[in-house]
């Protein structure tokens, strides 16, 4: 076991060729992570299920029964695909597992948490994170890595990170919420699971506020 | 412009519509219905075993049926073909004058009944104001509705939720306006030349498929509308209501031509007097009903003004006021009191047009012309104002947010504190019948609620700005926001929202309409509200939208025929939405009624294409659900008290005794079941 071995900081992110580097260099570290499947327990929902190959993730929760999560680490997107509709929206912070479940770099994973909340919309992303790593050690023969997360907003707490999985597989959130990897399966996933459809269209929520901003149902406050 | 929608519209198979008249016994619906339905259990007056009232936004009775010939033996309508307004194909008929609008000159306080010597008639053609196109959507949009034609798999996507159905998809790409916002409507033919009286929204370019521009709908502008005075008053319009200001008081009432003349405040302008023809497919769903089952052309929005009030009313026969929380009547924030009188050098533009008025204290503005109309009838009608009571006239949202939290600054929310007005379900409870409200969407609204509490947006926030924000954040639960939080009377309740275990038993989503049909698990009451995109309301909406809805539900029954067979489906409206209508009106308190609106009830008992013309509002449908379920008025001041009306046989649409209303039970033959598809 170690304690207090590394302290990373994520500052708002790194600008120019040398930022472009470092988050390439980071990002190959994190691609290289395993492909599986499991499930996430915990919450107050029912399981949840995540694959994961290429540095890609699918979420299906029962909180969003109707689709499911795609995040791509490599171009920092998340959406949310329905597809019985055939569209997809950007997914910002319809989850909180979209910004907790992703791969991450073992020994710096402050900087993927940073950007998925950035990505989201999340409300001080941009200030400034810390990842105290506080343990190491294995569970169930795996190497795993634990950090004391602080950030500007909800996803401060406790992580601990598969290393050979590079993905987080136990988060204890300082609100109390803990979720954790079940049922590991290291596999290749298909690749369908990760792709949207080209027929698939793109909505815009503002579209649709825009509209019942024209109805009954939306009630302005007075002057 | 729009195109003729492809998915829809239900013609009559003849093998379909053959109806099998069965000599049915009042309890033979109850044999066939038992299994899982815990409401066969309760003792009814009649074989109704369910009610499910299903309500639209924003249509009238001229407006959706003006042109319709009934279907039934024997069968009369009042209506704009009947009384000679209009011809069939909907252009001006030999009568059309019964229609004429006016405008008036300043005046220096607010009115009901305006001056006879202050009114002049509008010139014949492009003289009154004219159709506008408002905020319906201009174009289609790969991002929003309506949708373009080639793209029928993102149709989908404005209502992605589960109670959303490959029926809605073509409709939902199309009707766009290819016009300017805020602009003549030029679809409709002959815009900008139109006589002085209502119009078709028929042509080449515009139908039922089709977004419109919206109309105003609130309280003080409907009783100016109105224009009733007893100066007005004839043996066929005893109340003295000559409907004669719509166009004008929408023209006016916010047109701050005193300030920046060039500032038009409202673009509703001419849209009050469109309606459609139902004799050359528009509304052909709503048609088809009316032809086979019993509707109403007597039936009434039961507030003047618009969506909030009328719900409220139809939960509790009974107007909602501002409180502390507790039950006790209280003054809102000054920001919130209406004050209807015109602001000096303008021609009627409202000084306050807010929300909250004490109609006990006949100074505050906009109430002494109301009330001495009221006390002028030749009935005993009361205001029915509380001493101190700011009654809610128009939308303002409840004080709960649909997860149940309450806003702890309502004043600063602008959202209504808890109310303690007693609703029917409240009364339903009390004798534990069951029942809930399906509202599209409220799942949604939920996740997005309990967001806005976490953020702390609903602490400080109208809940309708804090569920906007938090749709934005969260797109996988968008739809909430299209949850009509003001339609649900029993949000603004503290005995049904403020209690978790009544809100999980009675506040439900469309999806559990839909499942407890299929499970037969119906509550012997149901009240359904599709969200906002599907609900009919001019310009967010279209009728067709709400046709689409209907069905849904009426599939949903058609597969369960045991459940179908002892179930009385309510079709009606909020209101009127602003929309031009001929038909007599019966004030009954300050609060209205206003003008009709239609009314479908489609059960075994109530076929025929037969048309009710007995007197009849909102809370009429509370009056048929008391007295199939034998439950008392909800209090002693609530409308349910009043008595049926015994209509007068010289005058089939005034009842002898006003103020006097229906309770629906005359609209059924409950010794005769008609075995009929509702639809196909």
């Amino acid at each position: 076991m170690e304690r207090h071995v590394t302290q990373n900081r994520c500052r708002p992110g790194p600008a120019g060729p040398v930022g472009t580097v470092f988050l390439l260099l980071c990002l190959a570290r994190v691609c290289a992570a395993a492909d599986f499947s499991a499930d996430i327990v915990g919450g107050n929902a029912a399981p949840a299920k995540v694959y994961t190959a290429n540095g890609k993730v699918r979420i299906e929760t029962p909180e969003a029964a109707t689709g499911f999560f795609l995040v791509d680490g490599a171009v920092g997107t998340a959406v949310f695909v329905r597809p019985n509709q055939q569209i997809f929206t950007d997914a910002r912070q319809s989850s909180r597992l979209t910004r907790l479940f992703i791969p991450v770099d073992p020994e710096n994973p402050c900087l993927q948490w940073q950007a998925a909340a950035r990505n989201a919309g999340v409300p001080s992303a941009d200030g400034e994170w810390h990842c105290e790593r506080v343990e190491g050690g294995k569970a169930d023969d795996r190497p795993i890595t634990q950090w004391r997360v602080t950030s500007p907003n909800q996803d401060s707490g406790q992580c601990w990170i598969d290393s050979s999985l590079g993905f987080p597989v136990r988060v204890r959130l300082s609100d109390g919420a803990t979720f954790a990897l079940e049922n590991i399966r290291v596999a290749a996933q298909s690749a369908d699971l990760f792709t949207i459809p080209p027929t698939y269209r793109k909505l815009d929520p503002q579209s649709l506020l825009e509209r019942i901003k024209h109805s009954d149902v939306w009630v302005e406050s007075p002057q | 412009m729009g195109t003729r929608r492809t998915v829809k519209k239900l013609g009559l198979s003849a093998a379909a519509f053959t109806v099998s008249l069965i000599a049915a016994t009042a309890g033979m619906a109850k044999d066939e219905a038992k299994d899982n339905d815990a409401a066969d259990a309760i003792r009814t007056e009649s074989p109704i075993k369910h009610v499910i009232i299903l309500i639209g936004e924003n249509r009238g009775t001229d407006h959706t049926f003006g042109v319709y010939k009934p279907k039934g033996k024997h069968q009369t309508i009042s209506n704009l073909l009947s009384k000679g307004i209009v011809n069939e194909d909907g252009s001006p008929g030999p009568n059309f004058k019964l229609a004429q609008q006016f405008q008036v000159k300043p005046q220096p306080l607010y009115y009901v009944g305006a001056p006879k010597s202050a009114k002049a008639v509008y010139g014949d053609r492009g003289q009154m104001p004219q159709p506008n196109t408002a905020g319906a959507p201009p174009a289609q949009s790969t991002t929003g509705a309506p949708f373009p034609p080639g793209f029928p798999e993102a149709a989908n996507q404005i209502d992605p939720s589960p109670d959303f159905t490959p029926l809605t998809n073509t409709i939902l790409t199309t009707g766009a306006t290819n016009l300017p916002a805020n602009s003549l409507d030029s679809r409709i033919p002959d815009a900008g030349m139109l006589p002085n009286g209502p119009f078709v929204l028929q042509g080449l370019n515009i139908s039922d498929d089709d977004y419109t521009g919206d109309t105003t709908h609130r309280f003080y502008q409907a009783w100016q509308q109105s224009d009733c005075s007893m100066a007005n008053a004839t043996k066929a319009n005893p109340t003295g209501c000559l409907n004669d200001l719509f166009p004008y008081v929408m023209a006016t009432y916010s047109l701050n031509d005193s300030v920046t003349p060039a500032v038009q405040g409202n673009f509703s302008a001419g849209n009050e007097m469109g309606f459609y023809d139902a004799e050359q497919e528009q509304a052909s769903t709503l048609k088809t009903l009316a032809d086979r089952f019993a509707s109403s052309d007597n039936f009434h929005q039961s507030f003047q003004g618009g969506t909030g009030a009328n719900h409220f009313m139809l939960g509790t026969g009974d107007a909602g006021f501002w409180s502390d929380g507790k039950g006790n009547a209280t003054t809102p924030p000054a920001n919130q009191i209406a004050n209807p009188n015109p602001l000096k050098g303008s021609t009627n533009k409202y000084t306050a047009d807010n929300n909250f008025t004490n109609c006990s204290n006949f100074s505050q503005p906009g109430v002494a012309p109301i009330v001495n109309y009221i006390e002028s009838l030749p009935y005993r009608a009361e205001p029915n104002c509380a001493t101190a009571h700011y009654y809610m006239l128009d939308n303002t949202n409840p004080g709960f947010f649909p997860n149940g939290f309450q806003a702890p600054a309502p004043d600063k929310q602008s959202m209504l504190p808890a109310s303690p007005v007693r609703t029917i379900g409240d009364s339903l409870n009390d004798k534990k019948i069951t029942w809930a409200y399906f509202g599209g969407g409220y799942n949604d609204a939920v996740v997005l609620s309990n967001e806005a509490v976490a953020s702390g947006a609903a602490m400080t926030l109208n809940s309708s700005t804090a569920l906007g924000a938090a749709a934005l954040a969260d797109p996988a639960h968008e739809l909430g926001v299209a949850y009509c939080q003001i339609c649900n009377p029993f949000q603004y309740a503290s005995s049904i929202m403020g209690d978790a275990a009544q809100r999980a038993a009675h506040i439900k989503d469309t999806v559990d309409l839909l499942a407890d049909i299929k499970s037969s698990t119906l509550p012997a009451v149901s009240f359904g509200k599709p969200d906002g995109l599907l609900d009919g309301h001019p310009q967010s909406s279209k009728i067709d939208l709400f046709e689409a809805y209907v069905q849904q539900v009426l599939d949903a029954l058609e597969a369960n025929p045991k459940l179908k067979a002892e179930t009385a489906v309510f079709v009606t409206w909020d209101e009127a939405g602003g929309y031009w209508d001929s038909g007599f009106i019966q004030p009954i308190d300050f609060f209205g009624d206003g003008p009709r609106i239609p009314l479908l009830v489609l059960s075994p008992y109530s076929t025929g294409g037969t048309i009710n013309h007995t007197y009849a509002d909102h809370v009429s449908i509370l009056k048929f659900i008391e007295r199939n379920w034998k439950l008392r008025p909800l209090t002693d001041r609530s409308r349910d008290n009043l008595p049926n009306p015994r209509m007068r046989d010289d005058q089939p649409y005034v009842p002898k005794n006003m103020p006097a209303l229906s309770d629906l039970f005359d609209m059924f033959d409950f010794d005769h079941a008609v075995k009929q598809p509702y639809l196909e």
